[in-house]
This record gives structure tokens, C-alpha cells and sequence, in this order.
């Protein structure tokens, strides 16, 4: 029983104390107005994180959960009545499981051929069977066109080739109308853009709040222009796109997240980071558009391949050094860094259509330039985007061979040369010291891992507020060191969202491929995704000592135009692995012709 | 395409490779986040090196320990309760390990897993106070009673897991920091909180573990008779006594504290029992107070046989103890023979922490037992009248250290009093005699002690 009333007597005692503590606040709130400010970041550190992950979860969800099968181009009747679905541009048929439309008769090979749908018309290869491919009774030798009502035969089965009943666009609007009225609780990209919106306002009024008359008039202009440029993006996009676009918005989330981290850390600039913005808008639209059709998208791909070589040699002649790394070209009045363009061009010259990948197992090309590139990137010691470039095109190789003994043998040998490099330049070596044990060199070479890990636990879960951090001080904090900018000043839980996004887009792409209508666009996902995943990999475990630090791009949060650029062209090639459309769209491309 | 579906399962291993990656890193922040914060470059919570805002810490009835008044830390303001409770907070320069500034310096810089360093409203609000479990007047007596020689007197209460009295001397007014390099020996391990961070040769005290082993594993054990001529001749090594016993019983050899008998008791129950009993007692493993680690006794005896085993039962072989692990046994023997985890940081408020960890290492039959053992002691060895009203049940010990050095002093047992339930040890370096030395140090802080 006493012990129950000192209970109450210690409640009522704090509760007095707290409201001392109020009564207190209320007072000095009339005396300074700069408590508005420290009221406005109390809220706002709050809201913030409680946006971030609804608006991921708005964005991930309906991209994962739209399970809805493509609409056939066209049929194949089998004699015994059996009416298959070409669901893709691109078919593999055969006795294997994993052949798109699978037959098990003893005469079929595991992969016996490819019936490939481009420019309105059928046209079948074969793929070194022991039977051979026949229609209409004559043997083919090279691919050939196929007509509908043709009859095609594959060791002794017979099928004939059959129009689709209705235009394929129309039946995939039926489809999707009926599915738009059955789902009410639809989400709608436009509360979420709105949710997005209202955090970069909040964000950005926290950074003027927080900086006070320190502040750069150049900030809340820009993410003015930015929250319009957006606007008109959305509209845009909403117009002309029959896709689903939650994946820009994600990408919107982390570009507000990143000029938010440069209008902290490097107010100066933050024009700058918003004009590349801009420009990788422009980018990746033009690319979206080109793309679009697999006769450009080839031809775009050696076009691009051959600029690629010119600007790494450009780079390797009259690059200039910085922070140990021979990656930047300056043109005076801009500079940029070659090899994130070179991105773009690397993951297009992976790709191949599905009867060239199962025809040709020849990759040489390919290796070529994989090992041009690679071997430029490490003569200009940018052993980041070597590993990245590495990773990639071993998600690449593995895509259009899926050998596993040669993947397996290429990655020790390279394992292997990584072991040699490391062991005969001391640079590198030096930042294996510290590596995993960073709080011993906390002041020397562990200095920026430290220092991350520290202000990633000042932040805690919510974060210091916008503007309040100290990490931001440190050089390359808002590249390099983002993810603890990140932690110190929006919270663990943003900063994991961010990170969350980027694991997300891989497992889309991956999702993507199901229903991808040519093996071209699903490996362009893939490695778009693969370079992405690699990148935030190196960034946010290298600057928490999980990995060691190599000084590698955030895609679309770290500060940097070039990078900003090259994830917008990186965007545009996960984007045209998806085929599904938006619902209540009534737009159709030309996508056949 | 389900072919490329297949083949673009690689991605899913690097994004796998990735939240493994995050795991780690949100597994390592959850673990170690609150001393990343501290290091003291970081600018939210020190100006050049110094905490910019500090909680206070208060006592168990709420005398303030420490505090900071504009931007200086300040003490009690009596010198011998502040010099007594230095270990526990803290001197200024965080020397000490386990002091509350260094061990508890997140939580007393305002520091949270959730708001991170977030103050709101700098000018209003400071770090968050603690409030230790300490009793800062019982800590100042029992510091007296150690009259500057080097050691350490610990209390708690064994069914909260309280501690009431945690003094290690020697020690030093943390508001006139002596220098401590210009008189090693006076300050000798002075930043140890030797009842936390030390471990001793236990004596004599070790053959309550020795006991208990032999309650549970010898057979009849309660008529059974050892037999002390004083001295016993095992291969080479000789074990004496301080006279011979003659024939006696388990109780008599603990009151009389029997070496030869004990030694007999040893080799009787053998190495693989007398480790199991000596790891369930606490040797071999640290306790954690309130996330402070305790010093880990040592017992390693499964290479021990003949002579070697005979003075391990004695505790005078390699074994060594720590004095709060030794004390928390004390407390499972008096508590039916489940030890309550001690605890530094008081829980009474609003939000309590998780509650203290109970382990059942005795039965508590085999508890029982030996409590009425340890009141005999009392009663025919250390005498009644000298610990008046108590219902003291305890074990000396003289543990000897070799050389020229007098014995180490260790006098520990508990209170079988339901309104005072404490368990206590006293351990004083090269202090003499356990029941005389240490016991007498025992008897006053302890009935200080009873009377909070």
C-alpha cells in the first residue's frame, strides 16, 4: 500500500516537473521567436519518417502486387487442339521446363527454337535441335518468316500459327478496366506524388528554419523549381505514359532526399545538382522514348558502345585526378566523370534478343568490352566502379549464357588479380588496414567511417533535424559519407528507406523479366539494377566499415551531376522491361510496328 | 523469358549480399550505437573534450552524487561520501571504466536510441538524471571503515538485487584530483572498482563452494566424519591446519573452517564435480550490472588432482574470485538458492527496465543446508554477541598470497532477516585474519546498513 503511494506521489511529482517544463517552454516560446524554429524541427523529425516509408510502401506495393499476365500476340493450335499463348515478343519452345511454352515429346530438343514476333510479323529460328525446324513442310536453314495459318513442326508436332482474336492492346485494356473497377482500394499515384511533395516542403522549410540567416537564398528557390519541375514531370508522364510510374516516384523521394542532403552540406551548389536533375530527366525521357523499339534500341547500343570507349580514353588521356582517382574530365566551365556514363552504354552492350542469346553463345564482343572498360577504370584507380563494373557484368554474363562453371572461374580469377592489385599498391592496401577495425585509425584513415558511424548515432531513429548535423563539415560527407548525412540529420529510419528503395528496384527488375517481352529489355533491367545495387552496396557499407570505403555514388541521393545523370539514363532501362499499364489508360504506342 | 527469370536470380543474390550487409551494420548499431555517440569528437554532445550537458545522479533517497551547474560537474558536497561513491560515478576525466559518467554516459548526455542526441529546446532541457540504488551515507561508513586500506565492501539486497554499498579503496575526492603517477603505491589500481573489476584468492571462503558440492554429492553426508590431525600428506604437498580437529562433522569442518577435512572433502567429490560447483557458483563467467561486466573469477580445476585438487577445495589453488560474483552467491544461498543478478540503477519511476535476471545455481534444499552452516559460524566461531541482532550467516577467509604479503582479509555472507534481506562481502588486501579483519568492517557497515 505505501508502496502504491509513493508510486502516486513520484507520478504526480513528474508530472508537476513536466508541467513546469511546459509552462516553461510556453514562456520562452513568446520570449524567442527562434523556438518556432525548434517547435517546427520537433514536429517535423517526426512526420518526416512516417512519410518516407508510406510513401515507399504506396510506391512498392501496387508494382508488386499488379500480378496480371500479358496479353498474348498471338496463338499456336496445336493438332490435338491445344491452344497456346504467345505471351512474349520473344518464345523459346521446347522439351525443357524452362522454355516458354514447353512441349514434352521425345523428338523435341531442350531448346529446340525461338518464335520471335518484330515489326507486325512471326518469324521462327532454330536452335540447334536434332530435328530441325519445319513450316509448311520445308526444312529451315536460317530464320525464317512465318504467315498466319502457317503450320510449323517441331520433331513431329504440329502447330499452326494464329492471329490474336482481338488487337492485343485491346484485350489488355479489357483486362485491365475490369481489374480497375474490382480493386477499390486501388492506390493512387497522386495522393502519393502529393505525400512527396508535402515532404520536400517540409524538408526544405527545415533546412531554411535550421540555417536562419545563414541561409542560401539559392535553397529555397531551387527546391521551388524542383517541386514545379516535378509537377510537370507528373503530368506529363500521366498524359503520355501507359505505364505504371510509382518507380519515378521513388526516384523523385531520393532526389529530394539528395538536394536536401546539398542544401545542408554544400548550399552552393545545390543549383547545380538541380539542373543535373533536370538533365537526367531529359535523358532519361529521350532514352524511354528510343528504346522503345528493339530495331533503335540495337542500333543505339553500338552507337553508344563506341562513344563509351572514345570518352574513357578521352578520360585516361586528359583526365585529372582527384581524391586519388583519375575519373574526372573538366571542360572549363563543367566537369564530369566519364565512367558513370559509361554505365549506361555497358549494361546496353550486354543485352541480346532471345534467339541471338540462344543461338550464339558467343559473347566475345561483349567480353571485349567489358575488359576495355574495366581496364580503364582500374588505369584510372577508380576501384569502385571496377567492382561495380565487375558485378555487373557478371549479372550480365550469367543472363545470356547461365554458365555457372565460367562465371564461377572468371570471378576467382579476378578475385585473384583484386588479391595482386591490393598487394602491389600500397594505396589500396592502406584502406584494407583500417578496414574493419576503424575506431583503431579513428583519426586517421578511419576518420570518415568513424565519423559516419557517430553522427548516424547522434541522429538515432528520427534524426537531429535538417540542417542541425555536424557530419556535413567533413569532406565528401554529401557523396561519399551520405547515408550517415542521412542518419544524423533525417534519421536511421529515412536513411534505410533510401537504402530500401535501391533493394527494391533489383527485386523489380528480377519481377520484370517474368513477363518481359524480349530477353533484350530483361537483361537491361537486371544490369541497370545490378549497378545500382552495387553502387549503394560500396556507398553505405563502406562508409559504416562493413565493407571497405571506396568512395562510389549513392544512385540519385549522393551529390554529384554526373552520377545524378547516368541513374535517370539507368532508370529509363529498368522502366522498359515493364510492360503493364496504368489502369484507365487509353493511350496505345506503336509498340508492334 | 522463365529461362532469364531463372538467370536473373543472381541479382537477388547481390540484394540479398546487401541486407546482409544492413543487418550487420543495424545489429551493430543497436548494439554499440550508444558508445559510437560518445567518442568525443562528437560535437552534438562535447565542446573541447567536455560533456556539454550532463544529467544528474542521484542516490537511492535522492542526495545528488553529481550534477552539472553551468556547465561544470559537481559533486556531493561532503568529501567522504564523494570520495566514497568515486567509483561509482566517475571521476572528471572518466578514468574510471565502470563509473556512472563512462558506463551510463549516453543515457546521462540525454542520448536515445530514438531521438539520438535531439535535445528539444537546448535552453530547457538537459541530459536525463539517473538514479543509482547506492545508499551514499552507508557507502561513506563503510569507506571509513576501511580506514584507507586497499579493498572493497559490497551490500545488497538479495531479493531486488539492489546494491546498497559499493565502496573501493583506495580511492580519491574527485573535486581535487591527487596525482596519482607521483605515489603509485598509495593509488594502486586507484581507477578499479575492485568490487566490479578485481579478483582475489577467495581463502577460505571457497569451501562454502566445496560445501555445497559435497550436500548434494557425498552420501549421508550430515553423519559423516572427516578426520584432521592437522595436517594431511597428499603425494608431495602437505595441507595444514591451524590445529588438529580431531574427528568432524561437514558442519563443524566449515565453523572450525578444517583445511584438512575440506581436502578430504575435495578428493572425495573429485575435479569434474568440484568445476561444476564452482561454475555454478559464478566462477568462470562475469555477471552484467546494468550492462557493466563484472571481472570473471577463475576456477579452472579439471586438470587439478591429488594435492592440487585438495587446495583448490580450500581456494588456495589458481583459483581467484571476484568480489561482487562471490557476493551474489551469497545472496543465492541466503534466497533459497536463486541468485538475483545485481543491480546498480534504480527501476522505480514510471518506466521500468527489464526486470532483474533470476537463476536457480542451488536447490533449495542444498541452499537451506548450507545457510544454517554459514549461521553456525557465527554462532560457535565468529560469536553471536559481536553481531548483535543480526541473524548473521557468513564465511571467513585468509587467503594466503604467497610471500612476505600478510593474507588477503574476506569476510562475505548474508542476513537471514526478512526486513533487511542482505547479502554482503568484505575483502580487504593483505589485510590479516577474515573473521577479525574483514568481519569487523562487516558488523558496522552492516548495522548501518539495516537501519535504511
Amino acid at each position: 500500500m505505501s508502496d502504491f503511494l509513493e508510486n502516486v506521489k513520484q507520478l504526480f511529482e513528474m508530472y508537476l516537473t513536466k508541467a513546469a517544463d511546459i509552462s516553461g517552454s510556453i514562456g520562452s516560446f513568446v520570449l524567442h521567436f527562434g523556438v518556432i524554429a525548434e517547435l517546427y524541427t520537433l514536429l517535423v523529425r517526426w512526420v518526416f519518417p512516417i512519410l518516407a516509408v508510406t510513401i515507399f510502401l504506396r510506391c512498392i506495393l501496387p508494382l508488386l502486387q499488379d500480378r496480371k499476365r500479358n496479353a498474348a500476340w498471338g496463338y499456336l493450335n496445336i493438332t490435338d487442339g491445344t491452344r497456346i499463348p504467345l505471351r512474349h515478343w520473344e518464345n523459346s519452345i521446347g522439351r525443357s521446363n524452362f522454355c516458354d511454352i514447353v512441349i514434352k515429346v521425345h523428338f523435341v530438343s531442350r531448346n529446340h527454337a525461338v518464335l520471335t514476333f518484330r515489326h507486325g510479323a512471326w518469324s521462327i529460328a532454330e536452335i540447334n535441335s536434332k530435328n530441325g525446324v519445319q513450316v509448311n513442310g520445308v526444312k529451315i536453314e536460317k530464320p525464317e518468316t512465318v504467315q498466319y495459318g502457317d503450320i510449323i513442326s517441331l520433331g513431329g508436332v504440329e502447330m499452326e500459327l494464329v492471329q490474336a482474336d482481338k488487337e492485343p492492346m485491346e484485350v489488355a485494356q479489357q483486362n485491365d478496366t475490369a481489374r480497375y473497377v474490382s480493386s477499390r482500394g486501388d492506390i493512387k499515384p497522386g495522393t502519393t506524388f502529393l505525400l512527396i511533395l508535402l515532404m520536400q516542403i517540409l524538408g526544405g522549410l527545415q533546412i531554411c528554419f535550421s540555417k536562419g540567416a545563414e541561409l542560401n537564398p539559392a535553397v529555397p528557390v531551387t527546391f521551388l523549381f524542383f517541386i514545379l519541375t516535378e509537377c510537370f514531370h507528373y503530368i506529363i508522364m500521366r498524359w503520355c505514359s501507359r505505364k505504371r510510374f510509382e518507380p519515378e516516384l521513388l526516384c523523385y523521394l531520393l532526389c529530394g532526399l539528395s538536394l536536401l542532403i546539398v542544401a545542408s552540406a554544400a548550399p552552393d551548389s545545390i543549383f547545380k545538382q538541380f539542373a543535373a536533375i533536370l538533365l537526367g530527366l531529359a535523358v532519361y525521357t529521350a532514352l524511354d522514348l528510343i528504346i522503345r523499339d528493339l530495331g533503335r534500341a540495337g542500333k543505339l547500343k553500338y552507337l553508344l558502345a563506341a562513344s563509351a570507349l572514345l570518352l574513357l580514353i578521352l578520360n585516361l588521356t586528359i583526365g585529372e585526378t582527384r581524391f586519388g582517382a583519375k575519373r574526372w574530365i573538366d571542360l572549363g566551365l563543367i566537369s564530369f566523370q566519364p565512367s558513370e556514363f559509361v554505365k549506361i552504354a555497358f549494361v546496353m552492350a550486354g543485352a541480346a534478343t532471345l534467339d541471338r542469346l540462344l543461338t550464339t553463345r558467343n559473347m566475345t564482343a561483349f567480353i571485349g568490352f567489358s575488359a576495355a572498360c574495366i581496364g580503364a577504370l582500374i588505369l584510372m584507380r577508380d576501384f569502385g566502379n571496377v567492382l561495380v563494373f565487375f558485378a555487373t557484368f557478371i549479372v550480365i554474363a550469367f543472363m545470356r549464357s547461365g554458365d555457372v562453371r565460367t562465371i564461377a572461374l572468371t570471378s576467382a580469377g579476378a578475385v585473384l588479380g583484386g588479391i595482386a592489385v591490393v598487394s602491389f599498391m600500397p594505396y589500396i592496401a592502406s584502406r584494407f588496414a583500417a578496414w574493419g577495425n576503424v575506431w583503431e585509425y579513428a583519426d586517421t584513415s578511419g576518420y570518415q567511417q568513424t565519423r559516419t558511424m557517430i553522427a548516424a548515432a547522434s541522429g538515432g531513429l528520427l534524426g537531429v533535424g535538417g540542417g542541425n548535423g555536424y557530419l556535413a563539415n567533413i569532406a565528401a560527407a554529401h557523396t561519399d559519407l551520405v547515408f550517415g548525412m542521412l542518419c544524423e540529420e533525417w534519421g536511421l529510419l529515412v536513411a534505410l528507406t533510401a537504402v530500401l528503395i535501391v533493394v527494391f528496384f533489383a527485386s523489380y527488375a528480377v519481377f520484370l523479366t517474368k513477363d518481359c517481352r524480349s530477353s533484350f529489355y530483361a537483361i537491361v533491367a537486371c544490369g541497370a539494377a545490378s549497378i545500382f545495387l552495387l553502387q549503394t552496396t560500396l556507398n553505405v557499407l563502406g562508409s559504416v566499415d562493413i565493407l571497405p570505403l571506396t568512395g562510389i555514388t549513392f544512385p540519385f541521393v549522393s551529390h554529384g551531376g554526373s552520377s545524378m545523370i547516368a541513374s535517370w539514363g539507368l532508370l529509363a532501362l529498368i522502366k522498359s522491361a515493364d510492360e503493364r499499364i496504368t489502369p484507365g489508360k487509353r493511350t496505345i504506342s506503336g509498340e508492334g510496328d | 523469358m522463365k529461362l532469364l527469370l531463372k538467370r536473373s536470380a543472381v541479382l537477388l543474390i547481390f540484394s540479398l549480399l546487401l541486407s546482409l550487409g544492413l543487418a550487420v551494420f543495424l545489429m551493430k548499431y543497436f548494439h554499440s550505437a550508444s558508445a559510437w555517440v560518445q567518442y568525443p569528437t562528437n560535437k552534438h554532445l562535447y565542446a573541447s573534450g567536455k560533456l556539454v550537458s550532463s544529467g544528474t545522479i542521484y542516490d537511492r533517497s535522492g542526495t545528488i552524487l553529481l550534477q552539472m551547474i553551468d556547465g561544470t560537474i559537481e559533486f556531493h558536497e561532503d568529501k567522504t561520501v564523494r570520495t566514497a561513491v568515486m567509483h561509482a560515478t566517475g571521476d572528471l576525466s572518466g578514468n574510471v571504466e565502470t563509473g556512472a559518467q563512462v558506463a551510463f554516459g549516453d543515457r546521462l548526455s540525454g542520448w536515445d536510441l530514438v531521438n539520438g542526441t535531439y535535445r528539444f529546446n537546448d535552453r530547457l532541457s538537459s541530459g536525463s538524471n539517473l538514479t543509482l540504488t547506492l545508499d551514499a551515507h552507508l557507502c561513506a561508513a563503510a569507506y571509513k571503515e576501511l580506514n584507507g586500506r586497499k579493498g572493497t565492501v559490497g551490500v545488497y539486497n538479495y531479493k531486488t538485487g539492489e546494491i546498497l554499498c559499493m565502496v573501493s579503496s583506495p580511492s580519491f575526492d574527485p573535486e581535487n584530483h591527487p596525482d596519482v603517477k607521483a605515489n603509485p603505491k598509495k593509488y594502486e589500481g586507484v581507477y578499479l572498482n575492485r568490487l566490479l573489476s578485481a579478483a582475489y584468492t577467495p581463502g577460505s571462503v571457497f569451501k562454502l563452494v566445496t560445501a555445497a558440492a559435497a550436500i548434494d554429492n557425498i552420501d549421508s553426508i550430515d553423519e559423516k566424519l572427516y578426520h584432521c590431525d592437522g595436517k594431511l600428506q597428499i603425494g608431495e604437498d602437505m595441507v595444514n591446519c591451524l590445529a588438529a580437529h580431531g574427528e568432524v562433522t561437514l558442519e563443524e569442518a566449515l565453523a572450525d573452517s578444517c583445511n584438512v577435512a575440506f581436502a578430504r572433502i575435495a578428493l572425495e567429490l573429485g575435479a569434474d564435480t568440484l568445476q561444476k560447483y564452482a561454475d555454478l557458483a559464478g566462477f568462470n563467467s562475469s555477471l552484467t550490472i546494468n550492462g557493466i561486466k563484472t571481472a570473471m573469477g577463475k576456477a579452472e580445476l579439471s586438470d587439478a588432482e591429488g594435492g592440487d585438487l585438495a587446495w583448490a577445495g580450500i581456494g588456495q589453488y589458481t583459483n581467484t574470485a571476484n568480489p561482487l560474483n562471490f557476493m551474489a552467491f551469497m545472496g543465492a544461498i541466503a534466497n533459497d538458492g536463486v541468485r538475483v543478478t545485481p543491480k546498480i540503477l534504480s527501476d522505480r519511476g514510471i518506466i521500468s527496465l527489464p526486470a532483474t535476471t533470476e537463476t536457480r545455481i542451488l536447490s533449495s534444499k542444498t541452499a537451506e543446508k548450507l545457510g544454517k552452516m554459514m549461521r553456525n559460524n557465527t554462532i560457535s566461531a565468529y560469536g553471536e554477541e559481536n553481531f548483535k541482532g543480526l541473524e548473521l550467516c557468513a564465511k571467513s577467509g585468509t587467503a594466503e598470497v604467497g610471500g612476505v604479503e600478510k593474507p588477503h582479509a574476506w569476510f562475505a555472507g548474508f542476513l537471514a532477516r526478512e526486513d533487511s534481506p542482505l547479502a554482503f562481502v568484505v575483502v580487504i588486501e593483505n589485510g590479516g585474519s577474515g573473521s577479525k579483519v574483514a568481519g569487523s568492517v562487516a558488523v558496522n557497515v552492516l548495522q548501518a546498513a539495516v537501519k535504511i
